[in-house]
């Protein structure tokens, strides 16, 4: 209990005493109980009364200060660090707000606004007389973190991280690595390809001994917090020994009798169960796929690295950060969304550019030649109707991008662009430049009248009334319609469910803030990076990746964490073990304990993020949190409602 | 409904223009023009329509007829697509449309062409001269009957059947009931802009051009009425003499003077010459000078020895009669000034 409390009531030029009568609340509560010693002053803030603060509470030997001023957003660190200069422990400052809520909130009843204040005030000294100083929770945190993902943005992040002189353990869940950047050719805006970026990430990722990397791998289950969470890893062998890719590989991936649909080609070829994607795929080995293969055993007779007597493994890690950098999927188009499996010569932007890697000479679609091609922009992206709103902004650049490639690869192809107006950001617009003077065309349309794909006899028109031309009915006739599909969020992602990672509305991870948080989620210790938070391109995915890499660095650097000490307490006397508090509690915070006959809840101090929730719940009154205990609030609220 | 066709810039190219596609839809040019108006807006609308590949709207549209060029619009364009030098070609590609020999397309696209028909020319010239022992008398005198007939000729075979082709493709093809009232109280419009040129004016800064314009469109008419009809080269008459020096005179006078600008592209205007505007300038230039000094010579009494002097004349007088009268940029005076006369007989049919 608080005996010597210093009040100090700030004028803030006149934005609070022109309408809040502060001499009246000096007045007030100078003599509540405890008060030793009230102050007006004109700027709180200032330097002046900072200094004169940290004078005043060892001279009158204060223990608890309040300073009745603007919102705490904007000053409490001020003045808790005036209070600790001071000698006296953060905590043992309260903080009173009589601007925001008091003399901007009311200043059309000055009387009311001060009466408004003098409580506050009160409420503010009796918080404080039963404040207790706190200490920070410290916790130790192992120096390592799991990386969720071997696209750019995981292994740029991992390297980030290793070369900081951390352990990093990639957990990928596919045999190759790369993700979805290992299916694009020339990328923009650099001009390499996607094998040449992932052959350079993928090499300084194995050469670095700081990193494993675990391929054909998921996380099972998850336990801890941050500083230490514990991983269960499962690994699926690829039943391949040697993991240098050799003649008799490729004998045996001819000799498989399997075949079916490959899903890196997005289904316009057909794969074996022992397989690898492309020539370029990293590592360079064939893996089999064990959800298709039978065991007849062809492959065995030709490659004596075909080994069917891997099994799956399963480690145990333990890091103190989790960053997850799952991806995205691209829109698969509803049936007969312009036309898509309905039309033959329909198909998606992502099928356009692996069609364009597999196709040497000409440019050729089922038996056709390709040369009037038609791009249908924000297909899934900017849905009037459907569910997707946001504009998935990868892919104007990259249809346009992919398409002055193409006429740069074939003869005589003619690119038309059906927009909903272009969103080439940036130094994308080079691109959209580039496009109309190689001589795209470029339409645009309303999202109320999008545009049509017909069929007539064996022929294909797109339609559209472009709002360019006065709204004017313009009509192609495609030999290739390309739906420039949108990024959507991975399916079934399973470690956003094990981490319970919480999504935005558009189903991608959620950030704490877009702006000034953008890469923590509200589960300590994880960060998100690239498209499993939403649309970005490459540039875009690295920077998160970067700044998720610094981010959980800083929880694991100097192997000690500082936490908030305002969490939830048990008193393990009075406490019975009904499990309500175990329920009701959203982080799992709530552990039980057995010692001898006892049994009772106890709060890891961890995990705990004071949220609460577990106070109202326990029937026997035996939770309390620190700095809001029943003590503080009851006297708080008899002092906001007293005369 | 209009179908897209993106091969028809690779088409126009042979016309003249380049980079038009850059355009991304700004409308600055059509908003800089001082000719555009609510009803008839361009050029961006032209632009569009080039790179829609819209064949037949252009076609059917008088708008690139309604710009004279003064090159604001690809001054100000932020693309750098220069629509103005779009509307020069779209002229020259309408002016291959309306002309049913298709000469003027071959002539327009290819350099070579012109070149082999004025080679061609040269040597029928020659031959002929050669023909007739190279006769002063009887060379001059099929000369001036020459001028005759290839006037009547080339307006009768070539330009009448081209401007109601022209008139087929702007107003009658859309099936619209003109009334025939329109067509005779508009035609005071068709020689106002003819000998006028007046809506060179509006647009700003040109008043000088317009001026040359005058100038040359008065000169070279009268160069041809006192060659032809006053038969100048054997008038003894002092006053039409003196008359034809001056004609004459201020034909290669102004002339030189557009040479010159093609050459330094002082202007927006002059800043792109396709090979119609060369051989356009160069040979009016050459009509001019080469008449003057026959007449010259003529008076000095050395013509007799020089008859290579008429015979260049009479080279260069026919290849403009017959080329570049009836198929090159002479003819946009007239459609231009048709255009004009259209445009008025569309108006009063609609009010
Ligand atoms: C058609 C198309 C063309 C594009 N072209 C360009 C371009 O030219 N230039 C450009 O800058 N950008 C381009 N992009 C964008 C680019 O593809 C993305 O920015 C990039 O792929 C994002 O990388 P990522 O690592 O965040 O995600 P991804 O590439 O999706 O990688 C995610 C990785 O995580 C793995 N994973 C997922 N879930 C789990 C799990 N539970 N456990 C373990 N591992 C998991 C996946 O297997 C994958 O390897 C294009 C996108 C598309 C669709
Ligand atoms: S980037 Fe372009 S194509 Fe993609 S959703 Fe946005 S506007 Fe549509
Ligand atoms: S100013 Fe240039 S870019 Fe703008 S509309 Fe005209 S031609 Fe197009």
């Amino acid at each position: 209990m608080k005996k010597k409390i210093g009040v100090y009531i700030c004028h803030c030029g006149g934005n609070i005493s022109d309408y809040v009568d502060v001499e009246k609340v000096y007045a007030e509560v100078r003599n509540e109980k405890g008060v030793a010693l009230a102050k007006i002053t004109m700027f709180a803030c200032a330097d002046a009364n900072q200094k004169e603060m940290e004078a005043d509470i060892p001279e009158k030997d204060l223990d608890g200060v309040v300073v009745a001023s603007c919102s705490p957003q904007l000053h409490l660190t001020t003045f808790r660090a005036v209070v600790e200069r001071a000698g006296l422990n953060k905590y043992d400052y309260v903080h009173a707000n009589i601007r925001e809520q008091g003399s901007w909130a009311h200043s059309d009843n000055k009387s009311g606004a001060t009466e408004n204040a003098i409580h506050v005030v009160k409420a503010a000294i009796a918080k404080v007389r039963n404040a207790e100083s706190l200490e920070p929770i410290k916790i130790s945190s192992v120096k390592a973190v799991a990386v969720i993902g071997a696209g750019v943005s995981g292994m740029r992040s991992a390297i980030a991280l290793a070369k900081a002189g951390c352990k990093v353990y990639i957990i990928e869940r596919d045999h190759f690595v790369g993700g979805r950047v290992a299916q694009w050719e020339n990328l923009f805006s650099t001009n390499e390809t996607g094998e040449e970026i992932i052959k350079r990430l993928y090499n300084d990722t194995i050469n670095n001994d700081n990193i494993t990397l675990y391929t054909g791998a998921q996380v099972l289950s998850q336990s801890g917090n941050i500083g230490s969470y514990r991983l269960k890893v499962q690994i699926n062998p690829g039943f391949v020994r040697n993991s240098v890719y050799s003649y008799e590989m490729d004998e045996a991936i001819s000799v498989c009798p399997i075949k079916i649909p490959d899903l890196f080609n997005f289904g316009f070829t057909q794969r074996k169960a022992i397989y690898r994607n492309h020539s370029g795929q990293l590592p360079i080995m064939a893996v089999i796929d064990d959800e298709n293969c039978t065991r007849c055993g062809d492959c065995e007779k030709v490659c004596k690295d075909i080994d069917f007597s891997q099994q799956k493994k399963e480690i145990n890690i333990e890091v103190g950060s989790v960053l997850v950098a799952s991806g995205f999927d691209t829109y698969t188009p509803k049936n007969n969304e312009f036309g898509y499996c309905v039309i033959d010569n329909v198909i998606t932007l992502p099928q356009l550019k692996r069609l364009v890697a597999m196709s040497d000479r000409h440019l050729e679609y089922k038996g056709n030649r390709i040369k009037n091609i038609a791009y249908i922009y924000c297909v899934g992206s900017r849905q009037l109707d459907g569910e997707n709103k946001y504009c998935s902004r990868y892919c104007c650049t990259a249809a346009i991008h992919t398409a002055t490639e193409i006429r740069r690869k074939y003869k005589e192809i003619n690119n038309y662009h059906f927009t909903r107006g272009v969103r080439t950001y940036g130094k994308q617009e080079i691109y959209y430049s580039e496009a109309l003077k190689m001589g795209d065309v470029f339409m645009q349309s309303f999202d109320n009248e999008l545009p049509e794909v017909l069929q007539k006899g064996n022929k294909t028109f797109v339609k559209i009334k472009d709002i360019l031309t006065e709204q004017k009915e313009l009509k192609l006739q495609a030999d290739l319609v390309v739906l420039v599909t949108s990024m959507v969020p991975r399916d079934g992602i399973s470690v956003n469910d094990l981490f319970k990672l919480p999504k935005g509305r558009d189903g991608f991870l959620k950030e704490i803030h877009l702006k000034l948080r953008p890469v923590e989620t509200v589960i300590d210790g994880i960060t998100i990076a690239g498209c499993c938070q939403g649309p970005m391109n490459l540039t875009e995915s690295v920077n998160s990746a970067l700044s998720a890499a610094t981010k959980s660095y800083s929880y694991v650097s100097k192997g000690e964490l500082e936490l908030e000490p305002i969490i939830a307490k048990v008193d393990k006397e009075a406490c019975t073990w009904c499990d309500a508090c175990f329920k009701a509690c959203p982080f799992d915070a709530i552990i039980k304990v057995e010692e001898g006959f006892k049994v009772f809840a106890r709060v890891s101090d961890s995990i705990c993020k004071g949220c609460g929730m577990c106070l109202p719940v326990c029937p026997k009154d035996a939770i309390e949190l620190n700095s809001y205990t029943n003590r503080e609030i009851e006297e708080m609220i008899d002092m906001l409602a007293s005369d | 409904m209009g179908t897209l066709n993106a091969k028809f810039g690779k088409k126009l190219a042979k016309y003249g223009t380049f980079d038009f596609s850059a355009c991304y839809n700004c409308g600055n040019c059509t908003a800089v023009c001082s000719l555009t108006d609510q009803e008839e807006s361009f050029p961006r609308n032209m632009v569009r329509y080039s790179v829609l590949g819209l064949e037949d709207e252009i076609k059917s549209s008088l708008k690139p007829w309604l710009c004279y060029y003064c090159g604001d619009c690809s001054a100000y364009c932020p693309q750098e697509a220069f629509p103005g030098e779009l509307m020069m070609s779209l002229r020259r590609w309408l002016t291959s449309r309306y002309d049913w020999t298709r000469l003027a397309g071959l002539f327009y696209r290819s350099v070579i062409w012109n070149i082999i028909a004025f080679l061609l020319i040269a040597a029928g010239v020659i031959t002929y001269a050669f023909h007739v022992n190279f006769s002063l008398e009887h060379v001059m005198h099929v000369g001036h009957l020459f001028e005759i007939v290839a006037i009547a000729a080339v307006f009768a075979i070539i330009l009448m059947p081209n401007i109601v082709r022209m008139w087929w493709f702007t107003i009658a093809k859309s099936g619209e009931k003109i009334p025939v009232k329109a067509y005779l109280i508009s035609l005071r419009e068709l020689f106002l802009h003819m000998f006028t040129q007046k809506r060179t004016l509006d647009c700003e800064k040109h008043t000088f051009r317009w001026l040359e314009h005058l100038i040359l469109v008065i000169g070279y008419l009268t160069l041809l009425f006192t060659t032809v009809f006053l038969d100048w080269f054997s008038a003894r008459n002092k006053i039409v003499i003196v008359f034809g020096y001056i004609v004459s005179g201020l034909v290669f006078i102004v002339t030189f003077h557009f040479v010159f600008n093609r050459i330094i592209k002082s202007k927006e205007v002059s800043r792109f010459s396709h090979h119609s505007d060369w051989f356009f300038v160069i040979w009016l230039f050459f009509m001019g000078i080469t008449a003057f000094v026959v007449r010259l010579y003529i008076d000095i009494n050395i013509i007799e020895d020089n008859l290579w002097l008429y015979l260049v004349h009479l080279i260069i007088l026919v290849q403009w009669a017959v080329i570049i009268v009836p198929f090159g940029k002479w003819t946009h005076f007239l459609y231009r000034s048709f255009a004009m006369y259209f445009k008025k007989v569309l108006t009063s049919a609609n009010q």
